[in-house]
């Protein structure tokens, strides 16, 4: 196994039993990955695609039906794992009556951190995630984007090398959301893996490296987010200083005009049209 | 490896701090003591009902009475509640993607509530022996000045009550807790629960039953051997008036054995809730 991958996942299957004749629900279908480390990873999908599924089986919060996955080389239903991972949860909801202080506190001892590296690995992620002030506040005072950004802390207050972030800009203004966005940088900054559950695709398309699409359980898209966007079955002729007439033109006649810097490349989609390509079919997308 | 153990402590008393806090801010706990405490001390008011027996041991009976009831009420309610509150809150979920095991979440749970139920009782049992101490002081100097023999109280004995009390709903959160790691509702723990506490009550009832009665039905005498076998016999923590006012009627055997039995319930139980819990989804 290499030890440039941050996870790895083999032929991952997930089945529930629903319902009194326990008819099998396929949440998971057979899906690999492999997460490289240092990077932002986006795990996009529509809603009931298994992706939040795959999250708490990487977590070990659920058991899989099939397959292997493991987190830095451990397997990932392991403390061992644990210890290196930070998690964010969708929507997180934490006990009000603590201050932002004491819960971040909490989770690092939670997590392992030493007594005597306890206030200064507190005070750090409350700094990376712009709650230092905030932080002797209870939680029941705080906003949906601040609920976030606490969540995000006592996320990455043991120095995990991998985050798993979902949804963290669910319900949060486009402000908070940029914010959300450059901490995710900065950790990308500091050599760690963060992997992104998201369904703002603007925002995953702007911070992440690699992307994985998945609908009905199953994959069906991965690659680096440039790779994915371009279109090679198109050609787009790009210049500066083109005048109107030379629209007309073909490639010869702009140069004939007088344009610079002529040049043929791939245009590109956005990752929204991708992603709505690609899901098409399904109920949510 | 010791290292490990003291980690592993280390994590299970944060949780049980945590769920302690949030166990002691519950308005249905404020509610829940301040009702009884009100039982306890209007109980020297209704002494009038006594039918006949001992003024003190109609005190004793209804002030011990009450705490257990409210007490059980307490227990699987607030069990139950701070269980599924992680799980519906998803509070669990952040919970457990850290290196905490679920043992190690079981049994945080279980001690932030068993702390919460200590305060519960020994405040109560403080109040109770006050008012017995207070009552039992006037029925001396009335049995003195008629030359009667005064009523015994024995203070050493109401500690005793109280521990063993503090056990008994340390049984009943243990077992909450089992039926809590496989139920699916916060309704459905708690009816179970409450079931299960009414049987491990009536205990002695089924037993008597089971060995006098050769007449019962196959079906019959099967449930009663299933229940005498698995639901934890409450009912031998029943000596509080026999241990504040006839410490002689009690050995110390007695007291000892439905303390350790107690402590294995606890145990065996928590092992259960842990078992059915190892696997859920989350």
């Amino acid at each position: 196994m290499s030890v440039d991958l941050a996870i790895t996942v083999q032929g991952l299957t997930k089945d529930f039993r629903v319902g009194l004749a326990g008819h099998k629900l396929r949440a998971v279908d057979n899906l690999s990955l492999n997460i490289p480390r240092g990077q932002v990873y986006g795990l996009l999908g529509p809603n009931g695609c298994g992706k939040s599924t795959t999250l708490k089986i990487i977590l070990g919060l659920v058991p899989a039906t099939a397959g292997k996955v493991s987190i830095l080389g451990f397997n990932s239903a392991t403390s061992e794992a644990r210890r290196r991972t930070g998690f964010l949860p969708e929507a997180p909801y934490f006990h009000k009556f603590l201050t932002g202080r004491e819960l971040v506190s909490y989770y690092a001892r939670l997590s392992g951190v030493a007594e005597g590296d306890l206030k200064s690995a507190v005070e750090a992620a409350l700094e990376l995630t712009a709650m230092t002030e905030a932080g002797s506040r209870t939680i029941g005072t705080y906003s949906k984007g601040m609920l976030q950004r606490i969540g995000l802390a006592q996320a990455i207050v043991h120095q995990p090398e991998l985050v798993i972030l979902d949804e963290p800009t669910a319900g949060v203004d486009p402000v908070g959301a940029a914010a959300i966005g450059r901490m995710i940088l900065a950790m990308r900054a500091q050599g760690k893996t963060v992997v992104l559950c998201s369904h703002l695709l603007g925002q995953v398309e702007q911070v992440c490296d690699r992307v994985a699409i998945m609908d009905n359980g199953k994959l069906v898209l991965e690659g680096r987010v440039d790779e994915v966007l371009a279109r090679r079955d198109r050609q787009v002729i790009s210049a500066t200083d083109l005048t109107a007439p030379a629209w007309t033109a073909a490639e010869a006649a702009l140069l004939a005009h007088g344009a610079k810097d002529v040049s043929i490349s791939h245009p590109r989609r956005s990752l929204e049209e991708l992603f709505r390509e690609l899901v098409k079919g399904s109920r949510d997308a | 490896m010791r290292n490990l153990i003291k980690q592993s402590l280390r994590r299970t008393a944060w949780i049980a701090r945590i769920t302690f806090l949030e166990a002691i801010r519950q308005r249905f706990f404020a509610f829940l003591i301040l009702l009884s405490a009100a039982l306890v001390v209007s109980s020297v008011s209704f002494r009038f009902l006594d039918f006949g027996h001992g003024e003190l041991k109609f005190v004793a009976d209804f002030g011990f009475g009450g705490v257990f009831f409210f007490g059980s009420i307490l227990t699987l309610v607030m069990t139950a509640q701070l269980f599924f509150a992680e799980i519906e809150n998803r509070t669990a979920l952040t919970l457990l993607a850290k290196p905490v095991s679920r043992w190690e979440f079981l049994a945080g749970k279980f001690t932030g509530v068993w702390a919460v139920l200590g305060i519960f009782i020994f405040t109560l049992t403080f109040i109770l022996g006050l008012v017995m101490w207070g009552r039992h002081q006037e029925l001396v100097a009335l049995a003195e000045a008629a030359g009667r023999v005064p009523p015994d109280l024995s203070i050493s004995g109401v500690a005793a009550y109280a521990l063993l009390q503090w056990l008994r709903l340390g049984v009943i959160a243990a077992m909450v807790l089992a039926i809590s790691s496989v139920a699916r509702s916060f309704l459905f723990a708690i009816v179970v629960g409450a079931m299960a506490v009414l049987a491990g009550q009536l205990q002695w009832i089924a037993q008597e039953t089971l060995l006098k009665d050769k007449d019962l039905g196959v079906v019959y005498q099967s449930f009663l051997w299933l229940i005498t076998r698995v639901i934890p016999n409450l009912q031998q923590f029943n000596i509080g008036d026999a241990l504040a006012l006839d410490v002689s009627s009690v050995t110390n055997g007695a007291v000892w054995a439905a303390s350790l039995s107690g402590c294995i319930y606890i145990i065996v139980l928590l092992v259960l809730a842990g078992l059915g819990f190892r696997r859920r989804e989350i």
